[in-house]
């Protein structure tokens, strides 16, 4: 029988500190979602099939399904709910709303992020580069059209500022 | 009312808000994660919920123990058929569905019990401990099979399995072929498909046992619907009950009935006196399905030398799975929608919907019509080319004409599809391209259309067809109520949209208060494009009465007859008196002196001649305010060494009547056609006795970001009478068109003819194979020749 | 189902006590859990305790050694595509790595974890209730294959990308155990034909590195057959080097995935080399690779169709090398 069957976490969600006590065998998507109490990021699948569920892990897009919360102690986390200054929304959120990048909202989320993590890298991608960051995010309303044009725009508007 | 005082009163112009390129008004939630989906709900508390699959494809229960389950600690409810014996379903004539089995186990995956419990560990724990005992009966997975002479009903009131059978002939389809210079008959085959929303399903249910009032939250499309039938299975007044959606992670009609785990999360939530949370695995979430049924069809037409069609007949069989649900309006769509997009006198239609072991079929979006238009539009594309006849050209020669009325009684006041005939023409150089392009690339064309709202309800009552409320207050804000399910199509923006069109007013003012049977007017639901005329229409008709109080009170202010008032919007003066001006609190104030808080309503009844009351069977399915129209040409390139297609782009120009918001429509037609896109190339449920061999998104293969292609969406406006401003539907007219533009493309690029969805890699690859091998036998029979 | 067994996890430093720990019973390798978390979660194994190796600093390097470019297990593959010294000189590497999963999968992904991917069957692949309402199979709990049904062996697809594009270049694997220390061998020597037991590695070993040499005078590519262009694992994958002069062959090495239970490495290539590719070497190569490779329905696109494109794609690279 395991031993060590629970154990304190120490993360930072979105730039907050925490400590809570959680099973070793819980996944991060869980520890955010019910433990945190952050909700903006999704499952849309039973594992590693969707992206909905992507965060960023020290910087880097992560799927939160099929981690463990353990694993991710001492690092930082970051939901889409980090990305919002004061209530404003950042450009790619911006860009994502008013370029109709999302329909019904549920792959949005982890969309968004995997095209943070991108933009972190590579300010400005090529459309190509867009895809293949964005490649194991499943979107079912908007024929992913919009969606590239949404990322599109943040880089351009990223590069008028 | 605080005025505002900055502004500038002189510069006001009534907002332009039709037409306008806004962004969704519930966008912002969703981009920054605030969006609650019926998962994200906050319930301290929550039981978990949980439900136990069958897994035989077809047994008699012969009894369910759940003694051990009920003894485990931490669980609170047990439930199995048992806990209800009311059948439910979509159609008053189809309710076959028990919310837990009764008697019988109908397909692998078929809910045999529940627990609530107060972890999922337990929960889980719980359904291992039930133990069931059943006796094995044959299984159907096939059409043919669940047809054979001594096949078991699979649900006693349907002898033979046959849920529904079709026989129409308008005209006559004999006199029509032998008129035709050409006839020629095709077998059609298309997959079963499954919406695949990313939002699995979910069910909360909060049961308050001192008032015995239930709540839901729920994924639901159709709130109403769902209502009625909680109302049934529970055995409460509808009054003790009430259904809030959330925000819903798309729905594509997988959602347009109730589904099971809604009403079992309730059942759950009254044994155990408390709230379930039911959330299902993306597994179940296929495994409830209500998708779009496998398909055969033989379709035969006949076309003079000029390409005029002179009649059309469709076989067409459909395997339902293991419940009734939508299906008998699925096959009557299939036939109803052979008509009003050319212009044909005969047209006879053998529909046959059929049940099988296997998940049941449902709506999906383009209900009952997209994979008839497949075969229908392909083997006009087959004649075209024994006719030596451009495919666009042979479409040209069988167009309707704007007020047109169909030999099945259908009516459509506007129709727009040349003129997406000719955008698409133009934009993709189709003239250039067609039959001219490289091996391994061509070009094929595709056209469709769909109804604007069923003009008949599913359940009829009288009532109007749809209903707002505008409540205006000292504030100077404006809500809207609605029932309308804004499932991420944008129904609510659309909605704020027409009423700042009427009103002028900003967007600032308008907020919509959506699906909460507690606050909101009932509404049908969010199915067959409805949404958009006829919620639009009654926002229209509430706009108009909420502008005609506050024009009768401007009057009072302005000291002169109403109609002799300007409403700017944010602003009103006498007409042509820029002096007079007063602002729009003024004209609040003086408008509830006296009454106070100023509610209004709006409706809309579907016109007479709309509803298929007429003389004509069948035009009770397809009567509709619209029709909205699309024409799509796709272009792909085809792998000779693995049979792979990639689709390098789309053109589609679709009616919409009027675009509301150019934005959403643009975002819809390419939704929707990507969707019929990914039906012609990839996607496929599939089943191996009976089970499920594509649950999960690694094996259902909808495109990813990197080969789904550029979608140029061109919108075609000539204004229905019947539309709010002129709109028709936006979102399921052209998806249709797809499926056979790939096919046609297909054709121009390699020269194979493909008569089947999904057209996978193997399927092609074996196809030239055997062209291949054909060419090689007769090469040397050639030889002996000479 | 979200609930995963009860395990411990241990997050080893260093290698020697992750292979002390991965000889306890039960134990069982963590890399990044693209591949063993879906698992876990389909309820496919039940480990007493995970022995997480993303964070051991000698199995994360990409170093030159004289045995050639030394590959840690535990690199991921995003780091892999932007490293240096694999940029230089191992192009087809990273055209293999580049096609697996998602991008977000390959920021966690490793070297190792891809290598050693548990094989893949649409009857395995699936959750509990689907396999028990199944029997079972082989592979896991059950005792007879629905691919197979009269084989007493299963044989279920391996799946790696790496593994062909490593086997091109002549990769060894470096592999530690507790009691055994360091054993070197021939990446090709990992695998066998076995679906359930695809490894030949003993129970509590661990790959710690890869060696690949360099081929600084081939031309080089991969290929990949899958349904999209993102995510799909390959129905058929082919890894070449081709060393030609005009349309002659000099040498040419071929490796296979997606087609067997193990990756294969084509023998009998030499046989195409010293003569110009034409129809007769074109029809020698489809008699190798139909000879060695065996695809069996353990996905539901026919095993016809991966086989008739192994062939195909196989062809295909090869002329596109030779002429480039
Ligand atoms: C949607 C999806 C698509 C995918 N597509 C592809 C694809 O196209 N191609 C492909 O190749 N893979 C694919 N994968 C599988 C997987 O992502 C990759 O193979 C990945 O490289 C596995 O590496 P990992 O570090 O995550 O492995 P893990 O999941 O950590 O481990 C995989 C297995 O290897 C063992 N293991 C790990 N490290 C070691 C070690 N050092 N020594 C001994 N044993 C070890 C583990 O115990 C486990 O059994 C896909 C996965 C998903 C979810
Ligand atoms: S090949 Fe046979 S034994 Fe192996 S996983 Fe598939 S069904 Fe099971
Ligand atoms: S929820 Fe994590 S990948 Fe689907
Ligand atoms: S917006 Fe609905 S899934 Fe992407």
């Amino acid at each position: 029988m395991p031993t060590n069957s629970k154990m304190i976490l120490r993360v930072l969600v979105n730039g907050i500190a925490r400590e809570d006590l959680i099973p070793v065998n819980m996944l991060l998507v869980n520890y955010l979602r019910d433990v945190v109490g952050v909700t903006g990021t999704k499952t849309g699948c039973d594992g590693g099939e969707c992206g909905a569920c992507t965060i960023l892990v020290n910087g880097e897009p992560l799927l939160s399904c099929i981690e463990l919360a353990a694993r991710v102690a001492g690092k930082q986390l970051e939901t889409i709910e980090s990305l919002a200054h004061n209530g404003r929304m950042s450009t790619l959120q911006r860009s994502f709303h008013e370029q109709l990048g999302t329909q019904c909202g549920f792959c949005t989320p982890g969309m968004i992020m995997a095209s943070e993590a991108l933009l972190r890298q590579q300010s400005t991608p090529t459309d190509q580069q867009i895809k293949t960051a964005l490649e194991g995010n499943l979107c079912r309303c908007t024929g992913y059209v919009k969606i590239i044009e949404s990322v599109r725009t943040a880089i351009k508007l990223n590069g008028d500022v | 009312m605080q005025n505002k005082a900055s502004v500038e009163l002189h510069m006001v112009r009534p907002n332009q808000a039709a037409g306008a390129r806004i962004p969704l008004v519930d966008g912002v939630e969703k981009v920054t994660g605030k969006a609650q989906y019926t998962a994200d709900l906050e319930a301290r508390g929550a039981l978990v919920g949980a439900i136990l699959r069958s897994p035989y494809a077809h047994a008699e229960i012969i009894n369910i123990d759940v003694s051990k389950a009920r003894a485990l600690a931490g669980v609170k409810a047990v439930i199995t058929g048992d806990d209800c014996g009311v059948a439910f379903g979509i159609l008053p004539i189809s309710e076959l569905e028990f919310p837990l089995a009764k008697g019988k186990l109908r397909y692998r995956g078929d809910a045999v019990a529940a627990v609530a419990a107060v972890d999922e560990k337990t929960a889980q724990l719980a359904l291992d401990l039930i133990e069931l005992e059943v006796r094995e009966l044959p299984a159907y997975f096939t059409i043919k099979e669940a047809l054979a002479d001594g096949a078991i009903a699979i649900h006693e009131r349907r002898e033979g399995n046959v849920e529904r059978k079709v026989d129409d002939e308008f005209g006559d389809v004999e006199t029509g072929f032998s008129a035709a210079d050409l006839v020629m008959e095709r077998s059609y085959h298309c997959a079963e498909v499954t919406h695949a929303h990313m939002e699995p399903h979910a069910a909360l249910a909060e049961y308050d046992v001192e008032r015995d009032l239930m709540t839901l939250q729920s994924v639901t499309q159709v709130p109403y619907y769902v209502h009625l039938m909680l109302s049934q299975c529970l055995d409460m007044d509808s009054s003790r009950i009430r259904v809030i959606k959330p925000f819903v992670g798309g729905g594509f009609g997988a959602r347009t009935e109730t589904l099971n785990l809604e009403v079992i999360a309730c059942l759950l939530a009254r044994v155990a006196g408390g709230v379930v949370r039911l959330k299902l695995s993306r597994e179940e979430t296929f495994l409830t399905h209500k998708g779009r049924p496998e398909t055969d069809i033989i379709m035969k037409m006949g076309l003079t030398q000029s390409g005029k069609i002179t009649a059309v007949q469709a076989q067409v069989a459909q395997r339902g799975g293991a419940y009734g649900g939508y299906g008998v309006i699925t096959i009557l769509y299939s036939g109803a929608l052979l008509h009003a997009i050319y212009d044909i006198a005969n047209i006879k239609f053998e529909g046959q919907r059929v049940l099988t072991n296997t998940p049941g079929c449902g709506a999906m979006r383009g209900h009952g019509t997209v994979n008839v238009r497949f075969a229908f539009e392909s083997l006009l594309d087959t004649m075209a080319c024994e006719l030596g006849m451009d495919p666009i050209a042979v479409r040209r020669a069988n167009l309707l004409s704007p007020e047109f009325e169909t030999v099945n009684g259908l009516k459509g006041l506007s129709y727009g599809l040349p003129e997406c005939l000719d955008w698409v023409e133009e934009a993709s150089a189709w003239q250039q391209k067609r039959g001219a392009m490289p091996v391994g690339k061509g070009v094929g064309i595709g056209c469709s259309h769909f109804v604007s709202g069923a003009g008949k309800p599913v359940h009829w009552t009288g009532e109007p067809h749809a209903t707002i409320i505008l409540k205006l207050d000292f504030d100077g804000g404006i809500t809207i109520f609605t029932g309308a399910s804004d499932i991420g199509q944008g129904s609510s923006t659309i909605l704020t949209q027409t009423v700042a069109q009427v009103l002028g007013v900003d967007y600032s003012r308008l907020r919509v208060i959506a699906n909460d049977s507690a606050i909101t007017p009932k509404d049908n639901g969010s199915y067959s494009s409805r949404v958009t005329v006829y919620v639009g229409n009654a926002a229209l008709d509430a706009a108009n009465n909420l502008k005609q109080i506050l024009l009768q009170a401007a009057a009072v202010k302005l000291d002169c007859r109403a109609d002799q008032v300007e409403c700017l919007g944010e602003a009103y003066q006498v007409q042509g008196l820029p002096n007079t001006l007063i602002s729009f609190a003024d004209v609040v104030a003086q408008a509830i002196k006296g009454g106070g808080t100023i509610n209004v309503k709006g409706t809309y009844f579907v016109p007479r001649e709309h509803q298929g009351l007429g003389k004509q069977r069948g035009a009770a399915v397809g009567s509709t305010p619209g029709f909205s129209y699309g024409a799509t040409v796709a272009e792909v390139s085809v792998d000779q060494d693995t049979g792979q297609i990639s689709v390098d782009k789309i053109w589609v120009a679709h009616d919409c009547g009027f675009a509301i918001n150019p934005m959403s429509v643009e975002g819809q037609v390419q939704g929707g056609v990507w969707m019929g896109l990914a039906q012609a190339i990839s996607e496929q449920t599939r089943y191996t006795n009976g089970l499920h061999m594509d649950a999960n998104f690694i094996d259902y293969r909808f495109p990813s970001i990197v080969e789904s292609p550029d979608i140029e969406v061109k919108m075609i406006e000539p204004g229905d009478p019947n539309g709010p401003f002129g709109a028709k539907e936006a979102s399921e007219g052209a998806l249709s068109s797809i499926l056979a533009a790939v096919a046609s493309a297909v054709r121009d690029a390699i020269g194979i003819e493909m008569n089947a969805t999904p057209m996978t890699a193997d399927r092609i690859l074996a196809k030239l194979i055997a062209r291949e091998k054909q060419a090689k036998r007769q090469q040397p029979r050639k030889q002996e020749a000479r | 189902m979200e609930i995963l067994p009860e395990f411990e996890l241990h997050q080893p430093d260093s290698v020697a006590t992750a292979v002390k720990l991965g000889a306890q019973t039960g134990a069982k390798y963590l890399a990044g859990g693209t591949d063993l978390m879906p698992n876990l979660r389909h309820g496919l194994g039940d480990p007493i305790s995970l022995i997480d190796v993303s964070g051991i600093a000698d199995m994360q390097a990409i170093e030159n050694t004289a045995m050639g470019l030394r590959i840690g297990a535990s690199v991921t593959l995003q780091q892999l595509v932007t490293n240096p010294l694999v940029l230089a000189n191992y192009s087809l590497l990273i055209e293999a790595a580049n096609t697996i999963a998602g991008t977000t999968h390959r920021h966690h992904a490793t070297v190792g974890g891809n290598l050693c991917l548990d094989t893949r069957c649409q009857y395995y692949n699936q959750s509990e209730w689907w396999r028990k309402s199944n029997s079972y199979c082989l592979k896991y709990k059950g005792d007879s294959c629905h691919v197979a049904p009269n084989g007493n062996v299963c044989r279920a697809a391996f799946s790696g990308d790496l593994a062909p594009a490593m086997l091109v270049h002549g990769a060894q694997v470096e592999i530690w155990s507790a009691k055994g220390g360091q054993r070197i061998i021939d990446l090709d020597d990992m695998y066998q034909d076995d679906g359930a037991n695809s490894l030949l590695l003993k129970p509590g070993e661990l790959l710690v590195a890869v060696l690949v040499k360099p081929l600084p005078t081939f031309n080089t590519g991969y290929r990949k057959v899958r349904v999209r262009g993102g995510l799909d694992f390959p129905l058929a994958g082919v890894a070449v080097a081709v060393q030609g002069r005009g349309n002659k062959l000099e040498q040419v090495m071929i490796a296979l995935t997606g087609t067997d239970s193990r990756p294969i490495l084509l023998k009998g290539c030499d046989d195409l080399c010293g003569k110009p590719l034409d129809d007769a070497a074109l029809k020698a190569l489809e008699r190798l690779v139909r000879t060695q490779t065996k695809p069996m329905r353990s996905t539901f696109i026919p095993n016809q169709y991966r086989s008739k494109v192994a062939v195909n794609i196989s062809r295909r690279l090869l002329l596109d090398l030779l002429m480039r």
